[in-house]
């Protein structure tokens, strides 16, 4: 239900720029259509808040959004298909979990030293690692992953190793501890929110056009004066600390971390691109789309299916990626603005 | 002394079974230009069919090679034909599609093993050769005798043969290929059942050293990468000494300094040389950028 109602809420506000081409919406228009989109995602929530199965997959739908919105602005208009976003998600979690855990450091105020450390990890690895073009800096971030996953499990200290760490229940606001799974809901939707902006900015600053120049062409974009690496990092950073808020916030709501939580592939590090790919890499409200279909529906197949045949929510996500680079390239928003050219156009 | 011989002789076996695993990736990564993330799930499966022929025919994992190598090339054909060819000028669809396929991979396995371990025993798991106080296990040796014989067998095909020609021509340059009048579409299929067949064969002759799971792929697919981006792309050689580096780096990194560090120590290395040189030791200096050119 909610995936169909949400769905047309994507719809319809583009409806309001169809006398317009599409990508040359204003920030403020962008702006009206996010709050479409809060108001319609916060009615569903409304609806089903007395529900904590369905309250728990929107907690995840939203969170995966939000990050998956956050990854796009590096891999979707910049074109760097970062596979290792994982690694930032969990500086994020682990640096809000050990502030919160050894010095009762207050979440909200811990999310500020999370954003920033992630963005300059994200800067430091991504230094080198920029030179690369392509499946080689995919491959690299990979690379990446791997060796966060690594270090985690190494240093227990930190990140209390393979056993992880536990954050203890302690419910109040200051915490961003919830006894309610609603305030839990609305504290993602809010993140979403405030990812939607972030990313409705860049996509209409300099910044965003530069990346979306260096995505087609990165010598001419070279050539015509964009300094590459500079605009790339720049990019990254943002991302990067949308990322570890991201993280944060997932820490606070499993109140659990360890690393196969925080740094699987096919869970966190790929899930963030492939749900933007879902969706439609590169537009704006791709990632959104595409989370508020796999995230339910792999839930969904999680909780039925995996039990009698292990792994088969993962069957079908594999196949939902073969086919969706096979048959729709652009993802969800290009087939709904593929739809909208064909028919709707025609009814005006 | 007789510990760093020891050492030395351990990283040379496992860089053997490294190049053997890297074999087939940098054949697919150096002609076709598609990262395949699935790689490492073409071995599993090489690993399973090599248990599949020793439970139903009491087939020996060394004899299951017949069966099982033909069998992954046309599944690599397959792949090639229907999933990979249509993504042909897109890196990221490519890699989106191969991801995919490793997800699928692993998880039908999964849910038809239901994640249980096996191991396929050979004759030969049993003997051990000792020379002085070095022990080699046969079946090691067996991995590094196959990967140099697959290492001389390719480089002789693709230098003398006129099969082995074209796939090289449609590495420098696919449109000048199509042109001397070379079908791209096939030698790329070809190129792909080959990696694939390659990956069964990595399977089959690990079939005996390691106990068999859905995830095994992934151990091997991040050390094939970066002794593919090691060695230098497409570079048959590269990739045979890129897996002893790799080895080695990895025998030494375990025994000075922690096994758990092995992944971080490889991770440096491969960034160190990707920094350095991208094109990697013994690959062309741009090479990694010339599959991003757009080719027709």
């Amino acid at each position: 239900m909610s995936k169909t109602d949400t769905m047309s809420g994507v719809t319809s506000t583009r409806d309001e720029g169809g006398a317009v081409p599409p990508g040359i919406t204003t920030f403020n228009t962008e702006l009206l259509r996010i709050a479409g989109i809060a108001v319609a995602l916060l009615a569903v929530t409304w609806v089903y808040s007395g529900d904590p199965f369905i309250l728990n997959i929107m907690a995840q739908t939203f969170l995966f959004a939000a990050v998956s919105l956050s990854w796009n602005i590096i891999g979707g208009f910049g074109g760097q298909f970062s596979l290792g976003h994982g690694v930032f998600f969990a500086i994020g979690a682990y640096t809000t979990a050990n502030l919160y855990i050894n010095w009762q450091i207050s979440p909200w105020l811990a999310l500020i030293p999370a954003a920033i450390l992630a963005a300059l990890v994200a800067v430091a690895v991504s230094w080198p690692t920029f030179r690369l073009r392509g499946p080689f800096f995919s491959i690299a971030t990979i690379a990446l992953n791997e060796v966060a996953f690594v270090l985690a499990n190494y240093f227990g200290s930190i990140t209390g190793g393979p056993r992880g760490l536990t954050i203890p229940f302690k419910a109040g606001l200051e915490n961003m501890i919830f006894t309610s799974r609603f305030h839990s809901v609305l504290l993602m939707l809010g993140f979403l929110v405030v990812c939607l902006i972030v990313c409705a900015w860049v996509f209409r600053s300099r910044l965003g056009y530069y990346l979306q120049a260096l995505h087609l062409d990165e010598d001419a974009a070279r050539a015509t004066g964009i300094r590459v690496l500079q605009v790339k990092l720049v990019g990254m950073a943002i991302s990067a600390a949308l990322t570890g808020i991201g993280g944060a916030l997932f820490a606070m709501y499993l109140r659990f971390i360890d690393p196969p939580t925080l740094l699987s592939l096919p869970d966190i590090g790929v899930k963030f691109a492939l749900i933007a790919l879902i969706g439609g890499v590169g537009t704006l409200y791709g990632p959104l789309a595409g989370a508020l279909l796999i995230v339910p529906l792999e839930s969904q197949l999680r909780a039925g299916l995996s039990a009698s045949v292990p792994g088969a929510n993962l069957i079908v996500l594999g196949a939902i990626l073969i086919l969706f680079a096979l048959f729709m390239k652009k993802g969800i928003v290009g087939l709904v603005m593929q739809l909208w050219d064909r028919f709707g156009r025609k009814s005006q | 002394m007789s510990s760093l011989l020891n050492i030395i002789v351990v990283g040379l076996l496992l860089g053997g079974i490294y190049g053997l695993v890297s074999m087939g990736l940098n054949l697919i990564f150096g002609v076709i230009r598609i990262v395949n993330f699935a790689q490492g799930e073409l071995v599993m499966l090489g690993m399973y069919g090599a248990y599949v022929c020793y439970l139903f025919i009491g087939l020996d994992p060394y004899l299951s090679i017949f069966i099982v190598v033909p069998a992954l090339f046309l599944f690599g054909v397959i792949m090639q034909r229907f999933i990979l060819q249509p993504l042909q000028n897109e890196p990221m669809m490519q890699i989106f599609a191969t991801f995919g396929l490793l997800l699928l991979l692993q998880n039908v396995v999964l849910a038809v093993t239901r994640g249980q371990g096996y191991t396929a025993p050979s004759k030969l798991s049993e003997f051990v050769i000792s020379v002085g106080p070095l022990n080699i296990s046969v079946v090691r040796l067996v991995a590094l005798v196959a990967v140099t014989a697959a290492a001389l067998f390719l480089s002789w095909f693709v230098k003398n043969t006129m099969a082995g020609k074209a796939i090289r021509a449609v590495t420098q340059d696919r449109r000048a290929a199509r042109l001397m009048g070379i079908n791209v579409e096939l030698a790329f299929m070809l190129t792909f059942g080959a990696g694939a067949a390659l990956a069964g064969l990595a399977g089959t002759l690990l079939a005996p050293i390691y106990t068999m799971s859905p995830q095994i792929g992934g151990n091997f697919i991040m050390a094939a990468f970066a002794v593919v981006v090691l060695g230098g792309l497409g570079s048959v050689w590269g990739a045979y000494i890129g897996g002893f580096i790799i080895g080695l780096i990895e025998a030494f990194a375990g025994y000075y300094l922690d096994p758990a560090l092995k992944t971080a120590i490889w991770f440096l290395v491969f960034i160190g040389v990707l920094i350095v040189k991208p094109g990697g030791l013994f690959g062309i200096a741009g090479a990694e950028e010339v599959g991003l050119r757009e080719q027709n």
